[in-house]
């Protein structure tokens, strides 16, 4: 369970927000939507523990990952994926290059597995046999799924995604909602930051969504009911 | 994470650069192998000049053959002394001629007008000014001895000019050190620098600072000890290759049966494992380096 007490943050312009209370528990597929600048990005990278928050505290599985031991963050890390806005270059890397350092990252797995695994979460994805492909040749949508595939490859507990159904494209909102649905189900934890939720999954939602400052946040289950 | 996933991390994500550096530091190890056993089998200038140089006893013309012969043995015997030959007054008269051919004239008087005398030649690392004195100081005081021969004043000239070769061929060898440092240097700083997404992709995912930086570093130490073992190992059996074709080779770098002796292996041993040990820090100063790289 990801918890955020009274989290403020602080941009060059002024205070983003102050105050949030949020709370995203097991097996819950989580979408923080606000409009550009409103710091979704900022939210991730304080949840994630990648950015002491300028009030408050996150608090995960019960341990502070911002007054605690440092090596609770590196721990809560190593169990959580993460899917940036913008995709590096990745310099000439292939595919298959992203698939080997995220290897490096989850330990113990051998290469044979990591060929298994590449070549299935690819064709999950849509992207079967492209290992080969070098990165930098993708479209954003292709780079969206590639980056999803190489953090599900570890198996990660908790995945944070920015605007990953919008840079996926509207093709894949159903398919993509169903792979959400599938991780909750086996009590993992997604957390998306969007612009906007896509109307499909509006409509899995009973309500408008609670806000949360500038944010508004929506829930899902496994069953894709409102907990 | 395991910290041997991460101590080979380079070679699994830049498997070819990796093998270029690789093969251009077994190069530069394998310059620096040749060099050191060279100059510690040759001690620089020292061999050579042992060899060219040699002390000689001028015995007196009433010394039999026998009594030459028990003070060639005696001066064996000197720690300094490689070796001691005996000449009769017959060999000198023929080494004479062969020297000034048209002197044979000389002779018809009186018989064999040269005496025996003992040819002296020292150790190579005993080839000093002091060594040589002793040497001088224990033949000396003996009464068949007439004369000795030990190159008076151009002697202590000529080991100073030694000892400057000698220094001049130890600070190149310390160059080449330096130069093969930077040369790792540079690899591991291009390297770190070429890898930064993927480390940054790793920190972001739980892998700390600290153990990237250890992991990496004890795998380049350990391929660095591995290298240089591989190239001084290389250098040594080329020696001995080289040795038994040109035989010149063996009389100015000396014999390669040599080098298992503790006098060669210790420095060996410890020209390895600082080679280890100049890996693992280039591979930390590097990471530094790129690290602290301007955007």
């Amino acid at each position: 369970m990801i918890e955020a007490f009274r989290v403020g943050a602080v941009s060059r312009n002024g205070t983003l927000w102050d105050g949030l209370d949020l709370a995203v528990g097991d097996g819950e597929v989580c979408v923080v939507t606000g409009p550009p600048a409103s710091g979704k990005t900022l939210l991730l990278r304080i949840l994630r523990g990648d950015r002491r928050p300028d009030a408050g505290d996150v608090v995960v599985g019960g341990e502070s990952l911002y007054r605690g031991n440092p090596g609770a963050v590196r721990a809560f890390q190593a169990t959580s994926g993460v899917i940036p806005e913008s995709f590096p270059a990745c310099g000439g890397r292939a595919i298959g290059d992203l698939f080997r350092i995220s290897s490096v990252a989850g330990a113990g797995i051998s290469a044979r597995e990591r060929k298994e695994r590449e070549e299935e979460l690819l064709s999950l994805l849509g992207l079967h046999g492209a290992q080969d492909a070098g990165f930098s040749s993708l479209s954003v949508s292709e780079r969206a799924r590639v980056s999803l595939a190489v953090e599900l490859f570890r198996g990660p507990k908790v995945l944070f995604a920015d605007m990953l159904l919008h840079n996926a494209g509207r093709e894949w909102m159903e398919m993509l909602g169903g792979l959400f649905r599938g991780l909750a189900r086996e009590g993992k934890t997604v957390l998306l930051a969007e612009r906007t939720i896509p109307e499909k999954w509006k409509a899995m939602e009973s309500r408008e969504g609670i806000v949360k400052g500038p944010f508004r946040l929506f829930r899902y289950t496994a069953k894709g009911e409102v907990p | 994470m395991t910290g041997s996933s991460l101590r080979w991390i380079d070679w699994k994500l830049a498997p070819k650069a990796m093998l270029r550096e690789t093969a251009g530091r077994f190069c530069l190890l394998f310059l620096l192998g040749s060099f050191l056993l060279s100059m510690l089998l040759s001690g620089g200038m020292n061999r050579f000049l042992s060899e060219q140089w040699a002390v000689t006893a001028i015995l007196r013309l009433s010394v039999s053959p026998a009594e030459g012969q028990g003070i060639a043995g005696k001066a064996a015997g000197l720690p300094a002394v490689r070796s001691a030959v005996y000449k009769d007054a017959e060999e000198s008269w023929k080494e004479f001629l062969a020297a000034y051919p048209g002197l044979s004239t000389l002779r018809g008087a009186g018989g064999n007008p040269l005496s025996g005398y003992v040819e002296i030649r020292m150790r190579p690392r005993r080839f000093t000014e002091a060594d040589i004195q002793a040497v001088e100081a224990g033949l000396r005081p003996l009464p068949q001895v007439e004369r000795i021969l030990s190159g008076g004043e151009v002697l202590p000239r000529l080991l100073r000019v030694r000892e400057w070769v000698n220094a001049f061929l130890w600070a190149g060898f310390a160059l080449l050190c330096t130069v093969s440092f930077l040369v790792f240097l540079l690899q591991e700083k291009a390297r770190s620098s070429f890898l930064a997404a993927d480390f940054n992709f790793l920190r972001e995912r739980g892998v700390s600072v600290r153990s990237i930086i250890v992991s990496r570093a004890s795998g380049s130490l350990l391929t660095g000890l591995l290298l240089s073992l591989a190239a001084t190992g290389t250098a040594a059996f080329l020696l001995f290759i080289l040795e038994t074709r040109l035989p010149l080779l063996g009389r100015v770098i000396g014999p390669a049966r040599e080098i298992p002796t503790l006098p060669i292996l210790i420095p060996a041993l410890l020209f390895l494992f600082a080679s280890a040990l100049v890996s693992g820090a280039a591979s930390s100063l590097g990471w530094r380096a790129a690290q602290s790289r301007p955007e």
